[in-house]
């Protein structure tokens, strides 16, 4: 190679040194500005990387769903083991939820309601065919709970104190054969009578209406009626079916209660209803109880 | 036009590397697929450099762009390595996998070194510094077990663009 063709040479070697530099330069000053020709490299470019990366990614896939599965026995062992813990933490979580909810529940209520009340916990059902009888522990000790006091729960009534014990109670529920409520349907008025049904499997009531209060109608709210010595208002269920008697004075309904009673937990035993007013100053005339429990 | 099959060749693999780098465990190392180039282009430039620095400078170019560095920094170090593997190329022969596992291995701290003194140069950041040598010594490693191997793709390519048959064997035995 001549010495004219070395120095050309290497003279275009400088110059293509010096040209990427200058670039660079340029470059860091402003690094968003591309030419015509770095947009068509990146065009064409990318969308290639987009397909060697998607064939990578199922040939990858492949390989390790279906040929490399060394570790996934243990691994299952572990989820599995993992995923028991995290149900019976749910499950925990879950029931402490309900047991919150219900505890705000009732004291909202106890807030709302103008009575004296205990609260008290549910500790055991009677299985007996005969009776639907559920055992409470009042919440604080005391021989203030006595026969025939109702107890309800924040969503309704649930039944009336039937035997009282040290700090238990035994609680006759609305649905048992004894029980016998009086109640007014708020829509119009009617009075009329909850008689339970005991029966083995629901917990569905009897309403007894007198036809000259006024027709029920399925879906009327039923509540207890205020007679002084019981908080009237108080939920009692809602009627699922009618039946009309055209031959009798009273028109009969079943009424599903609004209390779950499958779920029962926490309870209010109501110790005495509230004062009734007293613009005269005279003395009231006592009470007749709403809730009237049949012989045992 | 074995330059431009070359530059397409380095393209083509710089392109995949790029793709297929973030299945790997290695983050952030990854084999200096323009240093290898570069200097591959630079010891096969026997007697004109210019040719050989031009496919270097345009690989170097194309892979600010795909790598998403500042344009033009690649292809700076890519010319530097270019012209020094042509300036060596007489001196050092680079024959077998070990010799060209450890001269890949030299030339990519080289280059690392270059893009760390260009950045700071140019008042561009490149992190702490102990973490960016040990991304380049890893790198390099990375570039020295793929060296051979890819020298080897290099010289294929060469060779098939061979005119003779005597610079055919010449070009796969890596003679420049």
């Amino acid at each position: 190679m001549t010495l004219k063709r070395r120095i050309l040479d290497y003279t275009l070697a400088g110059i293509l040194l010096l040209l990427p530099l200058v670039i660079f330069r340029a470059s860091v000053r402003d690094p968003g500005d591309l030419t015509a020709f770095d947009r068509a490299v990146l065009r064409l470019s990318s969308p290639l990387q987009a397909v060697v990366g998607w064939v990578v990614d199922g040939v990858g896939g492949t390989w390790s769903r279906y040929v490399w599965l060394v570790d996934v026995e243990e691994e299952n062992r572990e989820l599995r083991e993992e995923n028991e813990k995290l149900r019976m933490q749910a499950s925990v979580a879950m029931r402490r939820a309900t047991d919150t909810q219900q505890l705000e529940d009732l004291l909202l209520l106890k807030r709302r309601a103008e009575a004296e009340t205990i609260g008290a916990r549910v500790i055991a059902s009677s299985v007996n065919e005969f009776l639907r009888v559920t055992r409470i522990k009042l919440d604080r000790t005391g021989s203030e709970v006595d026969v025939g006091m109702p107890v309800v729960d924040s969503r309704g009534l649930v039944g009336v104190v039937r035997r009282a014990f040290g700090n238990y109670s035994d609680v006759m529920l609305v649905s048992d054969a004894d029980s016998e409520i009086s109640v007014v349907i708020p829509r119009n008025g009617a009075r009329g009578d909850l008689y339970g049904l005991g029966l083995e499997d629901s917990y569905r009531c009897k309403l007894r209406v007198d036809k000259r209060s006024g027709p029920v109608e399925v879906g009327d709210v039923v509540v207890t009626k205020d007679l002084g010595a019981f908080p009237g208002g108080i939920e009692v269920g809602v009627v699922s079916s009618v039946s009309d008697t055209n031959y009798h004075w009273y028109q009969e309904a079943e009424v599903a209660p609004v209390v779950d009673f499958g779920s029962l937990s926490r309870v209010m035993v109501v110790l005495s209803p509230p004062p009734p007013p007293d613009p005269d100053g005279d003395e009231p005339a006592p009470a007749k109880s709403a809730y009237r429990v049949g012989s045992f | 036009m074995r330059f431009v099959a070359q530059v397409f060749f380095a393209y083509g693999v710089v392109l995949v590397l790029g793709a297929l780098w973030r299945f790997t465990p290695f983050e952030r190392s990854m084999p200096d697929v323009v240093a290898l180039s570069a200097v591959y282009l630079g010891l096969r430039a026997r007697t004109q450099v210019a040719p050989a620095m031009t496919a270097a400078v345009v690989i170097g170019y194309l892979a600010d762009l795909l790598m998403g560095a500042p344009r033009g920094m690649l292809a700076t170090i890519a010319g530097i390595l270019c012209l020094t593997g042509h300036f060596v190329q007489g001196r050092i022969i680079v024959r077998g996998r070990v010799v060209a596992g450890v001269f890949s291995f030299v030339v990519t701290l080289i280059s690392g070194l270059l893009a760390l003194g260009l950045r700071s140069a140019f008042g561009l950041s490149s992190g702490p510094v102990g973490s960016a040598l040990w991304t380049l010594f890893l790198s390099a490693i990375l570039t020295g077990v793929m060296g051979p191997w890819y020298f080897r793709l290099c010289r294929l390519i060469d060779a098939r663009f061979a005119r003779t048959q005597r610079e055919r064997d010449e070009a796969l035995e890596g003679h420049p």
